[in-house]
């Protein structure tokens, strides 16, 4: 067994599906690396980078995700997430735009959105698992 | 007898009906497709939260906090009943039938002793509860526009009905709305909503892998997910609802104006024939009187 099945899906859409070796998952408490045959598991996210990876460790895409769950069995793994972008997609400019923004009116409902910016700031600039 | 003008210009005035229902019906056809096309994409995420709920439900001790969305706060006396409509009309019966509906079950609710509340989405059901039953109404969404804004659309609406949640404002909400069955047919169908019902949905693959799904691990814990799932499934049943009744409601605007257009047609149909009845009822009158005035000469 050297593939799992991966489902990238948003409430909108099924975004990527396909059977691949390795996943990173950042889950709530720390990254998770989802190869074939783990074991069975459900995870909630914090946002932050899906990395998704061929059978001999290249890295094929990398998504950001900005919370959701993930189920994970020896087959198959799932990642329900709230709403996703390709971390190529992501305007490095425009999110610092909309940080300051955010940080000049500090209310509570906000934060959360703070929160997803900063993680998008980050997961653009890391390059984290980017060789394995 | 109507004059050979006064015809002409009602079948004009019905040929230009005709042309409108016709455009209408291939636009609501062509949205059809695409509300339909996002129906279904957006069923693979409702499925997959569906499945780690009902392999968490069991977990959930009736308790405090989040989880009384699935538990329920232990009384049934208040009700909040959320009709969804369509915003524009034209569409047949969609919308009179999730007014219809909406009002016998607030009837029957009350004639039980229970309390209702109104919390209607669209202007169509707004508007009618407004003039029908307008104390009970708590708030009301319109112009939600499910296909352009997607999810947010949801989310506005959830997060009004879990504020009132837990508040304590009620403690049973139902939705009545359309279920799209095919193109042609809706089904007006109510859903318990809040509490949860688990039961329904999970009972027949709950027998199957009970075993199998006891020995998931939990990341940070079960409690945890569950407060963050069961919010969630609050918004995405409701997004669901919105994509299905959207997709109902073109679906039953291209019918009624299928029937509109043809209706028109055996209109024009029958105008003309009364037309040249007429017309030639002239021209026999005339001929008559012709031929009668050069026999008196």
């Amino acid at each position: 067994m050297t593939k799992i099945s991966f489902d990238l899906v948003s409430p909108e859409k099924l975004i990527f599906s396909d059977e691949v070796g390795m996943i990173i998952v950042p889950g709530k408490d720390g990254d998770l690396g989802v190869l074939p045959g783990h074991s069975k598991l459900v995870s909630s996210l914090r946002p932050g980078r899906v990395m998704v990876y061929g059978e001999d460790k290249n890295l094929l895409k990398s998504f950001f995700v900005s919370g959701g769950f993930a189920e994970v069995n020896p087959e198959k793994c799932i990642l329900l997430a709230e709403s996703v972008d390709e971390v190529s997609a992501l305007d490095k400019n425009s999110i610092e735009k909309e940080i300051q923004e955010l940080e000049s009116n500090a209310n509570n409902d906000e934060k959360e959105k703070l929160l997803i910016a900063n993680a998008k700031i980050e997961a653009l600039d890391s390059s984290f698992y980017e060789k394995i | 007898m109507p004059s050979l003008k006064d015809i002409k210009t009602q079948i004009n005035s019905v040929v230009s009906t005709k042309k409108i229902t016709t455009a209408m019906k291939m636009v609501a056809a062509s949205k059809l497709r695409r509300s339909q096309e996002k129906a279904v994409a957006a069923r693979p995420y409702s499925s997959g939260l569906e499945e780690m709920l009902s392999s968490l439900a069991a977990s959930a001790a009736s308790g405090e906090g989040i989880v009384r969305l699935l538990t329920g706060t232990g009384s049934d006396q208040n009700y909040i009943v959320v009709p969804v409509s369509a915003d524009r009309g034209l569409c047949g019966g969609f919308n009179s039938s999730i007014n219809r509906e909406t009002f016998k079950l607030v009837k029957s609710l009350e004639q039980e002793g229970k309390k209702v509340q109104l919390m209607p989405v669209g202007k169509k059901s707004r508007d009618f509860f407004n003039r029908v039953l307008k104390d009970k109404i708590v708030e009301s969404f319109i112009d939600l526009n499910v296909s352009t804004n997607g999810y947010d659309s949801a989310l506005n609406v959830s997060n009004k009905l879990q504020d009132l949640y837990f508040d304590g404002k009620f403690d049973k909400c139902i939705l009545v709305f359309n279920k799209f069955k095919s193109a042609i047919t809706q089904e007006v169908t109510q859903q318990q909503l809040i509490p949860l019902d688990v039961s329904e949905s999970s009972k027949e693959d709950k027998e199957v892998s009970n075993e199998a799904k006891t020995i998931y691990d939990y990341e940070p814990d079960e409690e945890t997910i569950l407060k963050d799932l069961l919010p969630k499934n609050v918004s995405i049943q409701i997004f669901k609802v919105l994509l299905e009744s959207d997709a109902g409601e073109h679906g039953a605007r291209m019918a009624a104006m299928d029937n509109a257009t043809r209706n028109a047609g055996e209109m024009i149909d029958g105008l003309t024939l009364k037309y040249n009845r007429t017309r030639q009822a002239f021209i026999t009158k005339e001929l008559i009187e012709i031929i009668s005035g050069a026999e008196s000469i």
